[in-house]
């Protein structure tokens, strides 16, 4: 008898071949139905408790997907490229995973019938490389001379994107809001230069933008009521300095040998904190922010010079105010007078306003204000949440918009564009990539057949007639959520930045082909079961 | 359809995990889960239905701990529910972000939300798509609310006649327990915010008024000091119970020796050193107590305590003191006495010091505890209200009413349009919407006629609750609206005879309504946006 040889370790699960690139493709497409229905206008929410019992109500796929812990190997590639959609573009994350599920479905076919996975991985790079240059060629570059014309090419953007969110209603007035707040920024467009502060109460409309920087109230000593809550053209100095009474030095202690020398203790602790203090009022500041705790001594010493304090303020809302107002984040308070000035900040108006239940501070017309601040407000916490989420989204293709001014219009317009080109191109080649590069070009329809399948239409029907305005060459043709019909989406200014398209087909193909290309899954055990190995081989013995 | 939650087998016929915890999860999809929403929100809604209006009953609720409320205030009944539903605590927040709002109209608000749910399930079983539904409640709610604003009458602010302002505020007390002296109530909610609003701004700043509570007496014995009331006594039993022209010091420094901060350790080897400190710190209290003495200040209010000793030595320098106030109440005597707050007893002077012209200790009944009142302040414009009533259910419940008649009599400062209440302007908006309905070519014309018949639900509670048969009352109503054209026709809860609500001087402020409105559409579109819940199962628990 020949000896057993164990090459893995005890209770590895392994699975290859054909069968295993098939269990792959299905669980991808188990999770694919599971963001289906949240694509488009009339796209569904997700209502997803987490073990913790919070919940989370999203349409965003990058979000849902993240919240659903798949541990599938295989589909866990669909999150990833969920994940990178969010981040590279921002938006269009359900349509890459749809995109990737219906690709893998439509090569699941040609798996079957045994044609090796190479020659469909070849095809797809083929189309893909044909998908992504019809795409550059057919996109329209809008002129961005026009400063008004481009405010109005960049609302149009964030519009399509805000159609198919929970706002979708307000989308005028968010996307407005979203553009104004993109063209505050630098020329990086950094997207932590864009703060968002979520009150509860109040309706959506009262959401506003601040241009400047806006936070919270801190948690105030008494005497922070007396002090004053409007400066015009304040100095600010932005601390990360502890002004408290406190010990200076943790592990220090003090022998004392005389009762003399206790008063001159206690003393050099007072005057520690009184130095930082003086030394601040003497330089003429009047609003004080720090990212350490200011005590209630430091906060009556202010209070009665007339000078403004918050302690304990978040590190991006400081480093925001910096950027806002100018200034350094001060870490000693030595030197201040000798630098002419330049460490602290100014603004037209600093003020302390109360916005439903909570109070504010605003720094508004700030010299640099190269950041901005939304004010969201809504009924609920999971409603600002998915607002922001929203938001985000549209910031996101704003800023690329911004960057790069060719556009494409939605709605399944794009897609059935490329549908029919891939198609008439794989018509010429002969050989198996024929087919697959159809069946690549069918999935395309994936896009536009879930819009109407979301809003209640007949989709069979939508689809032909799309069909055939496209083989007519009106490119720009796609489905017309509201009047259940098809219309040209360029006219009807449905808009999306031809980058996103362009990252979601490149990402969706190279999951595909990634997902395709595995024909093997090894699963080592989870390490707590040795142990229990452990233990039945001492109970052996 | 294989979807997520529903097991994928791979070719041997095993099931493949997808998601972790699968089997545990619970998920519910579709129109399923729209029905299982609304059949929870309108749970929440139907348990407050009975406490809407004048003639409204209250709810008692018993927490884990036995502590026992009563209230008819939404907003708490919800927040006091531990309502376990996703959906149930979406409800929950729409009424506490109407609380922090408005501050008033909590239950109105649910209720509102809980009857367009309810008119959504009908439109869901005549297969009207949910975010159609969705689409027509915010059509219809931008209907009622352009409606609002035409029937809002401008009401006259001025600081002479109060009655108007009071008017209001009897409206909202009118569906409290304490109703019993509305009027009197009413006139302190009034005067205490007209104390401290700023006009100018048209803002009010609540934390300047503060609402205290004691039991013992009756409802009547309710009354606003214009000062401060601190649940505190003088701090020795033989200090005078009144003080006349009182000048304070406040301090937030301890009555005993200075310690430093920093860990130390006092060596004392022989008995000349410790009579020394003996001395030390004798020398230290006389100090003190001159310190104060030579500021001129008759009475002292400390942040925290002193020892007997130097509890003693005031006594004898015939210095009155309180001691351990907290940091607010520290802050709001600091304010009402134009004093300063002082840390160090090096710094106190003169200017420092507060005035109050009566400070005398209250005491009630029979009891021995005591209350101290600062009356006569110099910058009186924080003031307290002062509750009292035979239980503490009863001072609770009139601390709650007290709130939301400040946070209408706000309001009205800050936004001085009406509207009439007693359910006029909600038949007036749904008599405008079912028109307007008329009028929409689309699907959403259902939804809009929907949300019509939604708002009368609010005068259909009202009817109920007061005892008439709610449908006649309503027709009834309805049908002289329309003949006279007079929205100011509502519900005659009280029974007086006349349903004009201008007669009968029911009056709501406009933001208030609007935000009603506004919310519930909004919470509404997010809940019928949702068709997937996914659960984590009890195993997990």
């Amino acid at each position: 008898m020949q000896p057993m040889i164990i090459i893995l370790k005890d209770g590895t699960d392994s699975s290859q071949g054909k069968s295993q690139v098939l269990s792959n493709i299905s669980a991808c497409q188990a999770v694919t139905e599971a963001i289906r229905t949240t694509l488009g206008p009339r796209g569904m929410d997700k209502l997803i408790v987490d073990g913790r019992g919070k919940a989370t109500i999203s349409n965003d796929g990058a979000t849902i997907l993240k919240l659903l812990e798949i541990i599938h190997p295989a589909a866990r590639t669909l999150v990833d490229i969920a994940k990178s959609q969010d981040a590279e573009v921002g938006d269009g994350t359900t349509s890459v995973v749809l995109l990737t599920g219906e690709i893998l479905k439509n090569a699941r076919t040609f798996i079957e019938d045994g044609m090796h996975p190479t020659i469909i991985i070849r095809a797809i790079r083929k189309a893909t490389a044909l998908a992504t240059k019809k795409v550059k060629e057919i996109a329209v570059h809008i002129k961005m001379d026009n400063i008004k014309e481009q405010r109005a090419l960049l609302e149009k953007c964030a519009r399509t994107t805000l159609s198919s969110k929970l706002i979708a209603r307000q989308r005028d007035f968010f996307s407005k809001m979203v553009v104004d707040s993109v063209l505050m920024l630098d020329e990086l467009l950094p997207l932590n230069m864009i703060g968002m502060k979520k009150v509860t109460g109040g309706s959506l409309e009262e959401s506003r933008l601040v241009a400047g920087v806006a936070f919270k109230k801190t948690f105030s000593y008494a005497g922070f009521e007396m002090q004053q809550k409007k400066y015009l053209k304040p100095k600010i100095a932005l601390l990360n300095i502890e002004l408290e009474l406190k010990a200076e030095r943790d592990n220090a202690e003090i022998r004392l040998d005389n009762v003399a020398e206790y008063q001159k203790i206690v003393d050099a602790e007072w005057s520690i904190l009184y130095n930082k203090l003086e030394k601040l009022h003497a330089s003429g500041v009047n609003v004080v922010l720090s990212k350490l705790p200011i005590g209630d001594v430091a906060t009556q010493y202010f209070a009665d010079r007339d000078m403004f304090c918050a302690g304990r303020v978040q590190e991006d809302d400081l480093r925001r105010t910096q950027k806002a107002c100018g200034g350094a984040i001060i870490t000693t308070i030595e030197n201040l007078d000798d630098k002419v000035q330049q460490v602290f900040g100014t603004c037209e108006l600093f003020e302390e306003t109360q916005i439903g239940s909570e109070r504010y501070n605003f720094f508004t017309g700030c010299p640099k204000a190269k950041t901005a601040t939304m004010i969201l407000r809504g009924g609920a916490d999971q409603f600002i949440d998915e607002v922001e989420r929203s938001l985000h989204d549209a910031i996101m293709i704003v800023r690329r918009a911004v960057k790069n001014d060719s556009i494409v219009a939605g709605g399944g317009a794009i897609e059935m564009a490329l549908s029919r080109t891939l198609r008439d191109f794989s018509r010429t080649i002969p050989g198996k990539e024929q087919l697959i590069i159809a069946a690549y070009a069918k999935a395309f329809e994936v896009i536009p057949r879930q819009l109407c399948e979301n809003a209640g239409f007949d989709a069979t029907n939508i689809l032909n007639k799309l069909r055939q305005k496209h083989a007519e060459n009106n490119i720009w043709f796609g489905v017309d959520i509201m009047n259940e019909d098809v219309t040209d989406n360029f006219i009807a200014a449905v808009w999306e930045p031809a980058v996103v398209k362009i990252n979601a087909i490149t990402a969706a193909s190279e999951a595909a082909c990634l997902i395709l290309s595995v024909d093997e899954t090894i699963k080592v055990p989870k390490s707590s079961a040795e142990p229990s190995n452990a233990a039945k081989a001492m109970n052996m013995v | 359809m294989p979807s997520v939650g529903t097991l994928a087998f791979d070719e041997f016929g095993r099931p493949v995990l997808i998601l972790k915890g699968q089997e545990s999860k619970k998920r519910l999809f579709g129109i399923e889960a729209h029905k299982s929403h609304i059949l929870a929100g309108k749970a929440v809604a139907d348990t407050l239905k009975t406490s809407l209006g004048p003639r409204g009953m209250d709810k008692c609720m018993v927490s884990p701990d036995g502590d026992i409320t009563i209230t008819n205030d939404g907003a708490t009944i919800l927040s006091m529910m531990h309502v376990e539903n996703e959906i149930g605590k979406l409800l929950v927040q729409l009424s506490k972000s109407q609380d922090d709002e408005i501050g008033d109209g909590t239950t109105g608000v649910v209720v509102l939300a809980g009857a367009l749910l309810e008119h959504a399930e009908a439109l869901l079983d005549k297969g009207i798509h949910p975010i159609r539904i969705a689409d027509g409640y915010e059509l219809a709610a931008k209907v009622a609310l352009e409606h609002l604003d035409k029937i809002a009458e401008t009401y006259p602010l001025d600081l002479k006649k109060l009655d108007p302002l009071i008017n209001t505020a009897m409206t909202t007390l009118g569906s409290k327990i304490i109703n019993r002296c509305q009027r009197q109530m009413a006139e302190i909610a009034v005067n205490a915010i007209m104390n401290v609003a700023d006009m100018e701004r048209r803002d009010v700043n609540f934390e300047l008024i503060k609402v205290q509570g004691k039991v013992g007496g009756r409802l009547e014995d309710t009354l606003l000091v214009k000062g401060v009331v601190v649940d505190k006594t003088f701090s020795h039993p033989q200090m005078p119970k009144e003080v006349r022209d009182a000048k304070i010091a406040i301090l937030t420094c301890p009555f005993e020796p200075p310690k430093p901060k920093t860990k130390h350790k006092l060596d004392i080897t022989n008995v000349e050193d410790y009579k020394k400190l003996r001395e030390y710190e004798k020398e230290k209290f006389t100090e003190m107590i001159k310190a104060i003495k030579d500021s001129g200040a008759n009475l002292v209010i400390c942040q925290w305590g002193f020892d007997d000793e130097a509890n003693h030595l005031l006594l004898s320098h015939e210095l009155p003191a309180v001691r351990w106030v907290g940091g607010p109440e520290i802050e709001l005597i600091a304010i009402a006495t134009g004093g300063r707050i002082v840390p160090r007893f090096q710094e106190l002077t003169a200017e420092k010091l507060g005035f109050a012209g009566h400070i005398r200790e209250l005491d009630f009944g029979t009891t021995s505890e005591h209350m101290l009142c600062i009356e006569q302040c110099k910058k009186s414009n924080t003031c307290t209200i002062f509750v009292r009533g035979g239980n503490k259910m009863v001072v609770e419940e009139a601390k709650r009413a007290l709130h939301d008649a400040l946070c209408v009599v706000r309001n009205l400062v800050r936004d001085n349009r009406i509207v009439y209440g007693g359910g006029a302007c909600e038949i007036s908006c749904a008599i405008e919407v079912a028109k307007e309905a008329n009028k929409i070519p689309t699907i959403e014309q259902y939804a809009i006629r929907a949300f019509a018949d939604a708002l009368e639900s609010v005068p259909l509670a009202l009817a109920e609750n007061s005892g008439y048969s709610p449908i006649k009352t309503l027709s009834d109503v309805k049908a002289q609206q329309i003949a006279q054209n007079n929205p100011r026709l509502g519900i005659d809860c009280l029974n007086t005879g006349t349903n004009d609500m201008k007669a009968q001087t029911v009056i709501e402020t406009l933001i208030g309504k609007r935000q009603q409105i506004s919310l519930a559409t909004q919470l509404v579109r997010m809940i019928l946006k949702i068709d997937d819940i996914r659960l984590p199962g009890e195993a997990e628990e």
